[in-house]
């Protein structure tokens, strides 16, 4: 019994039916860029959200790279939906988001011009 | 959730004895070949999905779809990694609880069609207070598995939102059996499953709360008597820095350490061991405190093994022994017997001796005596009186005051489980109501039973077999037969006039100047003035009454010396007068001659022999025989055979008949006032009866003594010496004896033996013959008249 609750906190790393990607945040002259590590995820797969001072970017990894007659021999990318939630210190609510793939990074840019509401 | 169930088909991975959870990451390893062709065919699509069902029988290697339980978890492949044996360690990370529809067990991997089965959304207080439950549960059983869990844990727990995902984390957590984690994901309802996981925790709960208990009263019971040993052991330290023995525990420790160094055996510690818990567990006002205690201070004092050596010189003792007694040749002998035999045997029985004799032969001092030649300690103690049982067995602990008896006390005293144990006047035992210590005795002088001796004080067996019990006894006719029958009986018997003269000349007088300052030059006494002492003075087979006497002469000399006469005073016989006072004893001078009808007698006394007349004379007018003399029954049965015998040879000794029809006897044995019995006047009897029918006196130089029977036989009779020596005192020198007591003489001394003249005799005839001279002629004559009578 006790070795099965030193087990514990590895079951509950990360408990959620979902992944979360890492992801850095940036401020910028006319708001903020968020730089997902989400490589080998189509940009259309992805659906970001915001709400007040919220971001929440989710979606899903498909392995498209799956050739005929390979096989796996390990597995560490973490595959189908994961989901990430941000709080940000100022409210986004009308802030502009656009979305960029680029060089396997998932680049989200909230452009606030200035307006931004703490 | 959207109305329209999705169904799919996806691999299936069939577990042994786990259950995967929705929510929950679970790493798994696949061996099986269809294991791993479903997990491969799983990560060769986009999504990485594939199904978990747990299997009903663990046992089962390809499982059918009735061996397989029908909800599963959905879920997804995390991570993977081929291991060397060929099996896929991977991580498993449920989604959602699905529905088997249908099982394809194609080869070369199962698939299902399956549809997710998802909860319908229930809140209620029910569930929250269920779940409140739940929380606190789990913090008890947490605390109960694992009292050092990190706080995170708990944290946890509280944390969780979704009850069904609380549900799930517990499960896994106290990995509950597959069965019930299996019932938990089948669960139709949150709050169904809250309620199955409320029941499995409370059990769980329950289940640790015994199992802690088990361990710490294991823990407890042994931490105990560590932590009393601690205490005591600092209790001690503390007392000793302090310099106090108060108090009593200072009293059960110092009881405790003797207890440790006392040499006792086994069962005999064991018992002093648990009377000691029993002390220190009492408060010492409590009335059994001090009973304990006095108990506990007798079985250490008592000397269960301890025993004095003993000093096996032979020489040695003999030459004590003689020191200091005169004679007593058997008793010596004896002694030195049981000397010799401890010598090639040290575990030998002890002997148990009884001496009998007369007041004053030494029978005590002989005690004290045999205790020095063995080196071993002597305790007395007299019986005379005792009535009571208990003062030899003791009392039983249960009644106040309660001691141990005589015998555990001599035992205390003595120090040594050997000592010569002296009773002394065992003849003189009493009983009452009470009981008869005579039968205590019987126990106590057994060498057979002695081994474990329980007094009812101690009751513990207490092992007196090396102990040399000595006894001694005036006469043996009141000590009962059981009791007789266990000791060995030794005679001492009383000292003739030149034993007690050479008695008097090394021990008493010396003693006694001794006492009185004297020096041997300032007082003489001459063996002429000791004789007078002895047969005017004194007249008993013991020394007691010489010593007095000479005590007394040596008190008068004295006085002279210390009122101013200097010179060497002897005492002359003559001179005994002024300072004893007229004799007391008239040398008891034979009558010189004797009347018909008078015989001499010889008597045994407890005082030593003596001489008896006894006397016979016609009655005219009487009819049959009178006795007089206070005799007893035995002594009239002798004397009634006496008269049949001589009536009935009346013939033979030429009596006239008539005699016996015309008169009466008359049988008077003096002094009237001392009581007399037993059978050995009978020759005596006979011939004062036939001096009175033939009218012709007796010798009254010849005394005899002897048992007759009706046809005229004279049997052996006891106490020779003495008997032999009163007729010494009273100058008759002739003595005639049963034949069968010749052996006896040797018990006189020499020179007795060789001033005296013993006639032997077997038939009461010959008796006569020779202390009636005129007889033979007489009954020579008859025989002629007879003969011409016949003629």
């Amino acid at each position: 019994m006790l070795k099965k609750i030193s087990r514990l906190p590895v079951l509950l790393a990360e408990s959620l039916p979902l992944w979360e990607p890492k992801v850095d945040v940036c401020r910028t002259r006319n708001g903020w860029l968020l730089k997902f590590d989400l490589a080998g995820v189509h940009a259309r797969d992805v659906t970001v959200s915001v709400r007040g001072r919220r971001i929440a970017v989710s979606g899903i990894r498909r392995d498209s790279i799956l050739e005929e007659g390979s096989s796996y021999q390990s597995m560490e990318i973490s595959y189908n939906r994961f989901e990430r939630q941000i709080k940000m210190p100022v409210n986004l609510e009308h802030a502009r988001v656009m979305l960029e793939a680029r060089d396997g990074l998932l680049l989200v840019r909230v452009i606030t011009e200035g307006k931004e509401y703490v | 959730m959207s109305e329209e169930t999705v169904v799919y088909t996806l691999p299936v991975l069939p577990l042994k004895s786990a259950v995967l959870f929705p929510y929950l990451m679970m790493p798994l390893s696949a061996g099986r070949p269809s294991s791993i062709a479903a997990v491969e065919a799983a990560l060769a699509t986009e999504s990485k999905e594939i199904v978990v069902f747990a299997q009903r029988d663990a046992d089962v290697d390809a499982p059918t779809q009735n061996e397989l339980y029908a909800i599963g978890t959905k879920a997804v492949i995390r991570k993977m990694n081929r291991s060397s044996e060929g099996h896929i360690e991977l991580v498993v990370l449920g989604m959602e609880r699905v529905a088997m529809l249908k099982l394809d067990g194609s080869e070369p991997f199962l698939k299902a069609r399956v549809a997710p089965l998802a909860l319908p959304e229930d809140k209620s207080a029910e569930i929250e207070a269920l779940q409140g439950a739940l929380i606190e549960l789990a913090g008890e059983a947490l605390a109960l598995a694992q009292p050092n869990a990190p706080q995170e844990l708990r944290g946890l727990l509280s944390a969780n939102e979704d009850p069904l995902r609380l549900v799930f984390v517990l499960s896994s957590m106290f990995g509950l059996d597959a069965d019930k984690a299996q019932s938990l994901l089948e669960a139709p309802t949150r709050l169904e499953a809250l309620r199955m996981m409320h029941r499995y925790m409370a059990h769980e709960v329950q289940v640790l709360e015994l199992r802690n208990k088990i361990n710490t009263e294991a823990r407890s019971e042994m931490t105990k008597e560590q932590r009393d040993y601690l205490l005591r052991q600092q209790m001690r330290a503390i007392q000793q820095e302090l310099g106090e023995k108060g108090g009593e525990q200072a009293e059960a420790q110092q009881l405790r350490e003797r207890l440790e160094k006392a040499d006792l055996p086994e069962d005999i510690l064991k018992e002093a061991q648990r009377e000691l818990d029993r002390l220190e567990k009492l408060p010492p006002g409590a009335p059994d405190y001090n009973v304990i205690r006095t108990y506990l201070d007798y079985v250490l004092e008592l000397p269960w093994r301890k025993g004095t050596e003993d000093l096996l010189d032979i020489a040695r003792a003999r030459q004590v022994l003689d020191e200091d007694h005169f004679g007593l040749k058997d008793v010596k002998e004896r002694i030195l017997e049981h000397l010799g035999v401890l010598k090639l045997n040290p575990n030998a029985k002890a002997p148990i001796l009884c001496f009998v004799g007369a007041p004053g032969v030494g029978k005590t001092s002989l005690g004290q005596s045999i205790a020095r030649a063995l080196n071993r300690k002597f305790e007395r103690m007299s019986l005379g009186g005792l009535h009571d049982e208990a003062e030899l067995r003791g009392h039983r602990r249960t009644y106040i005051g309660a001691l141990p008896g005589r015998v555990i006390q001599a035992m205390r005293r003595a120090g040594a489980n050997n000592p010569v144990l002296m009773l002394d006047e065992v003849d003189k035992l009493g009983h009452d109501f009470r009981g008869d210590p005579a039968h205590a005795l019987l126990e106590i002088l057994d060498p057979e039973q002695n081994k474990a001796f329980r007094d009812n004080y101690l009751d513990l067996p207490f092992d007196l077999s090396k102990v040399v019990f000595v006894t001694t006894a005036n006469a043996l006719d009141t000590i009962p037969r059981p009791l007789l029958d266990r000791m060995e009986v030794l005679r001492l018997a009383g000292y003739s006039e030149d034993e007690k003269l050479e008695i008097a000349k090394r021990y008493l007088i010396p003693k006694q100047l001794k006492e009185t300052g004297l020096t041997v030059e300032q007082c003489t006494l001459p063996d002429e003035t000791i004789k007078r002492i002895i047969s005017c003075y004194t007249r008993e087979a013991g020394l007691r009454r010489l010593e007095r006497a000479i005590g007394r002469v040596a008190r008068k000399v004295a006085l002279r010396v210390a009122e101013g006469n200097t010179g060497a005073l002897t005492v002359r016989p003559d001179g005994l007068a002024d300072m004893l006072g007229p004799e007391p004893f008239n040398q008891e001078e034979a009558r010189r001659e004797l009347p018909p009808g008078v015989a001499t007698g010889l008597a045994w006394t407890e005082a030593g022999g003596d001489v008896l007349y006894i006397e016979a004379t016609l009655l005219p007018d009487g009819k049959g025989l009178t006795l007089t003399g206070q005799l007893g029954e035995v002594m009239q049965e002798s004397a009634k055979a006496a008269q049949s015998y001589i009536w009935s040879h009346a013939d033979t000794f030429d009596i006239d008949p008539r005699l016996f029809k015309d008169a009466g006897v008359h049988v008077h044995v003096p002094a009237g006032a001392i009581p007399k019995d037993g059978p050995s006047a009978g020759v005596t009897m006979a011939t004062a009866l036939t001096s009175l029918y033939t009218k012709l006196p007796a010798r009254s130089d010849i005394a005899m003594t002897g048992e007759i029977t009706l046809t005229g036989l004279v049997l052996p009779i006891g106490g020779v010496k003495e008997k032999v020596l009163a007729a010494r005192r009273a100058g008759i020198l002739n003595v005639i004896l049963p034949k069968a007591n010749q052996k006896d003489l040797r018990d006189l001394p020499e020179d007795v033996r060789k001033q005296m003249q013993f006639s032997f005799a077997e038939r009461v005839e010959e008796v006569l013959r020779l202390a009636i001279p005129q007889l033979s002629e007489r009954m020579a004559a008859a025989k002629t008249h007879r003969i011409d009578h016949a003629a």
